[in-house]
């Protein structure tokens, strides 16, 4: 008995001299636990030494990051390049023919001009000789002639001949098959009389036309009867770059039921019995 | 229904053309296979509960493989290499013509056929396959049909997968 209340004596001592020894260390302890545990303590000291890191990251991060990233963007844009140029390719297009257009719009004012100061000197008997017989070799001449009707608007894809998208004003044909030879007829072409450095651009057959407008995953082909003046197939050519660039994404040029469906639709509601609007 | 671009290729006069007739209808005459040099149809088959509409280009046959316009080629998912079983110099060349081919259709299947199997004897076949510098897919007769839908099934299963 003894023995033992010596043992517990001497735990309780042993105790006693812990909480005098290391008291303050303990309180110190439950304190930081506290903290470490109660997340609006924690973030209370560690937000500060955190945000003064990142506004150091923000300050340094050209300087020793820029590199890299310069990398990373020539690696992406690498890796991209077909999706960038089918995206931008359109818009190209429509930017290089409204440059043209107002460059010969210029030159037409210009020659108007000289011709009318050139009028303005000769006299009376030559000013009615050039009303009667006309300009040297500048005559217009009108033809009654058949409106142009929009047949067929095929999406093909540029190297497989897949059809992407088909509407016909009749349906007549096998579109998918159609594709196929317009495809191999273009591949003929290019290959055998332009070394493949150009692109064919129209298949012409009595009153019938397939203007082909190339793109570099894509051509769109349109067959149209009918006669149609430059001026008409200009804005023919505006109404489907703007058709490239709105409606097929990069994920459209691969074919797929969904892609089909929806390209397909859109050259119904665009092109098929809309002439008028299209090329007026 | 998906689509895809199968390439029917090979020297001149081992049966591809009679294998593309045998096997569907054909919309446009073979005069497209001598004026450009390929011809385009297609065949819709059901594979597994699945559809694809085979896209079979027909290419007029050349001795060498190069000399056929590479555009002819591009994008197809498929390949259908002919040899005439009772023509040795269809089959000469054959792992140049492969690997040409394999070359520039990185990706596609390729099928080798050995047609005009009604025209030689089992012996001659036994013989033959030994002496192929690759292994064939399939044995088949244009003539007969024997193995023709077998083989455009084969394929398009293939390419489903």
């Amino acid at each position: 008995m003894k023995r033992k209340d010596t043992t517990g004596s001497e735990q309780e001592k042993m105790q006693q001299l812990q909480e005098i020894l290391l008291g303050k260390e303990r309180a110190k302890l439950d304190r930081l636990e506290t903290i470490v545990e109660t997340k609006e303590d924690l973030s209370e000291r560690v937000s500060p030494i955190i945000e003064e890191h990142l506004e150091q990251l923000r300050q340094q991060f050209p300087e020793h990051y820029r590199r890299v990233v310069d990398r990373m963007m020539e690696e992406k844009i690498k890796s991209s390049s077909e999706d960038i140029l089918n995206t931008l390719y359109p818009v190209l297009g429509k930017m290089i023919k409204k440059y043209i257009a107002h460059q010969f719009q210029l030159l037409r004012e210009a020659i108007d001009q000289q011709i009318r100061r050139t009028i303005q000197r000769l006299n009376f008997w030559q000013r009615f000789k050039v009303m009667v017989w006309g300009i040297g070799d500048t005559d217009l001449l009108l033809v009654e002639s058949k409106a142009p009707q929009i047949l067929e608007v095929f999406v093909i894809q540029r190297d497989s001949g897949l059809l992407l998208g088909n509407a016909s004003a009749q349906k007549t044909v096998d579109s998918d098959v159609v594709a196929g030879m317009l495809t191999a007829i273009k591949a003929f072409v290019e290959d055998a009389f332009m070394d493949g450095s150009q692109d064919l651009g129209m298949i012409e057959y009595d009153h019938h036309k397939i203007y082909l407008q190339n793109f570099p995953a894509f051509f769109i082909a349109i067959a149209l009867s009918g006669v149609i003046s430059e001026l008409e197939k200009g804005r023919l050519n505006d109404h489907l770059l703007d058709f490239a660039e709105q409606e097929i994404t990069n994920k459209l040029v691969i074919p797929s039921e969904a892609g089909f469906t929806h390209i397909s639709q859109q050259l119904e509601n665009r092109f098929i019995g809309q002439e008028s609007q299209l090329l007026h | 229904m998906t689509s895809k671009k199968v390439i029917l290729t090979g020297s001149f006069g081992v049966g591809k053309t009679s294998l593309f007739n045998q096997f569907i209808y054909s919309r446009f005459s073979d005069k497209y296979l001598t004026t450009i040099g390929v011809k385009v149809n297609k065949k819709t088959i059901e594979v597994d509960g699945r559809t694809v509409a085979l896209m079979i280009w027909d290419i007029a046959g050349e001795v060498a493989q190069d000399k056929v316009p590479t555009s002819y080629f591009l994008g197809a998912s498929g390949i259908i290499y002919v040899f005439d079983l009772t023509r040795p110099s269809t089959y000469h060349s054959l792992t140049k013509d492969i690997d040409y081919l394999q070359d520039l259709t990185k990706g596609a299947v390729i099928k080798i056929v050995g047609n005009k199997k009604d025209l030689v004897s089992e012996a001659d076949i036994s013989r033959i396959s030994s002496e192929l510098p690759l292994p064939h897919d399939l044995l088949t007769s244009a003539k007969t049909g024997e193995n023709v839908n077998e083989l455009f099934y084969q394929l398009g299963a293939k390419l489903l997968d």
